[in-house]
């Protein structure tokens, strides 16, 4: 096989991510560099980087998204490549094609791709003219008011999504008209800050859906392969937070059908590069949801049951090289479930949390992948999303890697920052979790899994706490006074 | 001797005593014995309870208590019964809106001196990536805006104070 082409990549990211990134480019002999804010300096990424360049910003995220900084950084590391991760401006069109102007090769698709696919209502209209099935939606054109008038047309329950938008940000369900326009006034000022575009589109909010996607890949010689699905129905405020593959929903004929109809959608989009296709899946049909120009958190679902490092894949089709395999050289092999740890506190409706990470422990063994951005000392802070790390299991079977994400998650040790741990090991041991009849709103509608357990099992919090403080230590450890008085008549 | 930790915006109240092996632990009309801690170097230690024995780690962070027992984890807020008392906020807490999680003030929606009814949006505020609008707890007249826009606050922080209209 011949050589890459590249030197050096720059990764336009923070986080795990950018140590997921940095882990393949080491495996592949590349040289790592790194953007970084000062908010940054010291975590993981930027340690384990060949290369650290600063950026600043108004923000932190500001300079994340500052492309004229980033294009300054790549030349400076003298990247050839760039790797944008997820979020920030990995499906910014006009990024990639400020890149590519610049003479560094994009990790990714065609800026052409970014933009169908990145903009909702386009790749809506490209998927249903193609013949694809899409939910019953409405599209925001010009005028506001024509768009109110039709999404009520469309009826309840609706789903408003900011139209460049993504990770449920933005998103709201409505089901009562009388709330349509708060909910379409505060979809478009979200997807005006994250996303730069404040253009909506509703769709008709499938009750009881699943969410199922097909991880795709393909090259610049038109070979396109799925690399199988991923089940993402536990949810909360639209935000996985449990993924698998496979899914326990789908018999070997629909799997066929959905893997089949991304790779069909994604060869018609003349795609290159991974790119995920998600589906809503409910009363046996699946309808089209979007398609994510880019790598995904949930990936790493998809690298254990398949065996294939998809960063690598992603390098080597930028390169400009053939796929090294056809669709049926990939076997899926056993079950694998992702939890994202992430900084926030369920029991308080998943309140963003902060601290400095005391302790952090995390639980190994085989068929256990942790991928993180955080270490100890690490201050947590509001600036970025709330997402600290992911827990990945393998097993032989479904229910077998339910049990040791349970004992994975039970492992791990974080303490100075609340979590959702406990909340993700109470997901993983539920009846419907374990017997898979999920849907997305299975948590919203079950929130005892959320408010944590009943106060009368703080007793060993409470005691180990009592014994620990020290004002209270002393006096609880002082000689008792009865003893005291004795003097040293005590013997 | 009595002991006082908050938990999740609980308070709680409980008496620890000696016994034969160890302490008693009066948590409401609840008696657990005996009750010992091991401390087994920096962060660890075993934790028995009613005769069950359990690793812990813990870690101390001023007047504040990180417990992970058995795969679940606790932040304990030890509350000096004394100080509490100097320090109990006077202001009526139903004429303040608090932050319900640290952020930074995107945008404010009100000025000082406007009347406002109960469920006005006041604010809106962001915390990693997620925007809330804050609303008015009750009828009011706007008093104070204690944060400009693009200021950060901790959990908790009084964002806008109210006064009762008329006054």
């Amino acid at each position: 096989m011949r050589e890459l082409p590249f030197h050096t990549i720059l990764i336009a990211n923070r986080g795990e991510i950018a140590v997921r990134i940095i882990k393949t480019l080491r495996r592949l002999g590349l040289r790592s560099a790194i953007v970084y804010h000062d908010a940054d300096a010291g975590t993981p990424a930027v340690s384990m980087a060949d290369t650290a360049i600063a950026i600043s910003g108004r923000t932190p995220m500001a300079a994340y998204l500052d492309i004229a900084q980033i294009i300054a950084a790549a030349h400076k590391a003298s990247a050839d490549a760039l790797h944008p991760g997820y979020g920030f401006l990995s499906e910014n069109a006009e990024f990639a094609r400020a890149v590519i102007k610049a003479g560094i090769a994009f990790i990714g698709p065609a800026p052409e791709s970014i933009e169908l696919m990145g903009d909702k209502i386009r790749a809506h209209n490209f998927v249903q003219q193609n013949g694809f099935p899409v939910a019953p939606s409405a599209i925001e054109e010009d005028d506001p008011a024509t768009f109110t008038f039709r999404a009520r047309a469309v009826g309840v329950p609706l789903l408003v999504k900011p139209s460049a938008g993504g990770g449920g940000k933005g998103m709201r369900v409505v089901r009562d008209l009388a709330t349509l326009e708060d909910a379409i006034a505060q979809a478009r000022s979200e997807g005006q800050r994250y996303f730069g575009d404040g253009r909506l589109y509703v769709e008709r909010y499938v009750e009881n859906p699943r969410h199922i996607e097909v991880q795709v890949l393909g090259d610049s010689f038109g070979n396109m392969v799925h690399l199988f699905e991923r089940e993402c129905s536990v949810q909360r405020r639209f935000q996985k937070i449990i993924e698998e593959a496979p899914s326990p929903a789908l018999s070997p004929e629909l799997r066929k059908r959905v893997c089949e109809t991304a790779a069909s959608i994604a060869r018609a989009a003349k795609y290159r590069n991974a790119g995920t296709v998600e589906f809503i899946f409910g009363g046996g049909e699946f309808y089209f949801l979007e398609m994510n120009t880019r790598l995904q958190v949930e990936h790493t679902v998809t690298e254990m049951i398949t065996g294939i490092d998809l960063v690598a894949q992603q390098i080597y089709v930028t390169a400009g090289r053939e796929l090294g395999f056809s669709q049926s050289d990939i076997v899926s092999r056993g079950h694998a479930i992702e939890a994202r740890l992430y900084a926030e506190a369920p029991e308080r409706g998943y309140v963003p949390t902060t601290g400095k990470v005391l302790v952090l422990e995390y639980p190994d063994g085989d068929g256990v992948r942790i991928d993180s951005g955080i270490l100890q000392g690490q201050q947590i802070t509001t600036a970025f999303d709330p997402m600290l790390a992911k827990i990945i299991v393998h097993s032989p079977t479904r229910i077998e890697a339910a049990l040791k994400a349970h004992r994975a998650m039970r492992e791990l040790v974080l303490l100075g920052c609340e979590t959702n741990a406990s909340f993700l090991t109470r997901i993983l041991r539920e009846e419907a979790f374990l017997s898979g009849h999920i849907h997305t709103g299975y948590l919203e509608e079950n929130p005892h899994i959320a408010s944590g357990e009943p106060a009368s099992d703080l007793s060993g919090f409470l005691a180990t706490a009592a014994l620990l403080t020290r004002p209270v230590r002393e006096p609880a450890d002082a000689v008792p006074e009865l003893h005291a008085a004795m003097g040293s008549w005590r013997n | 001797m009595k002991h006082f930790f908050e938990v999740d915006g609980v308070d709680y109240q409980f008496a620890l005593s000696r016994c034969q092996r160890g302490y008693r632990l009066r948590l409401s009309n609840k008696v657990i014995a005996p009750v010992a801690f091991f401390q087994q170097g920096e962060g660890r230690g075993v934790l028995t309870i009613a005769g069950e024995s359990e690793p812990v780690r813990f870690a101390i962070d001023g007047e504040v208590i990180h417990v992970h027992i058995r795969g679940r984890t606790r932040i304990l807020h030890y509350r000096d019964p004394l100080r509490t008392l100097a320090c109990a906020n006077h202001e009526a807490d139903h004429l303040l809106a608090r932050a319900p999680m640290p952020g930074l003030v995107v945008a404010t929606s009100v000025s000082p001196g406007q009347p406002v009814s109960a469920g006005t949006a006041l604010m809106t505020i962001e915390s990693m990536k997620l925007e809330t609008t804050i609303r008015s707890p009750r009828d009011g007249v706007i008093d104070r805006i204690h944060f400009n826009e693009g200021e950060s606050f901790e959990r908790g922080a009084v964002l806008v104070t109210l006064v009762e209209e008329g006054r």
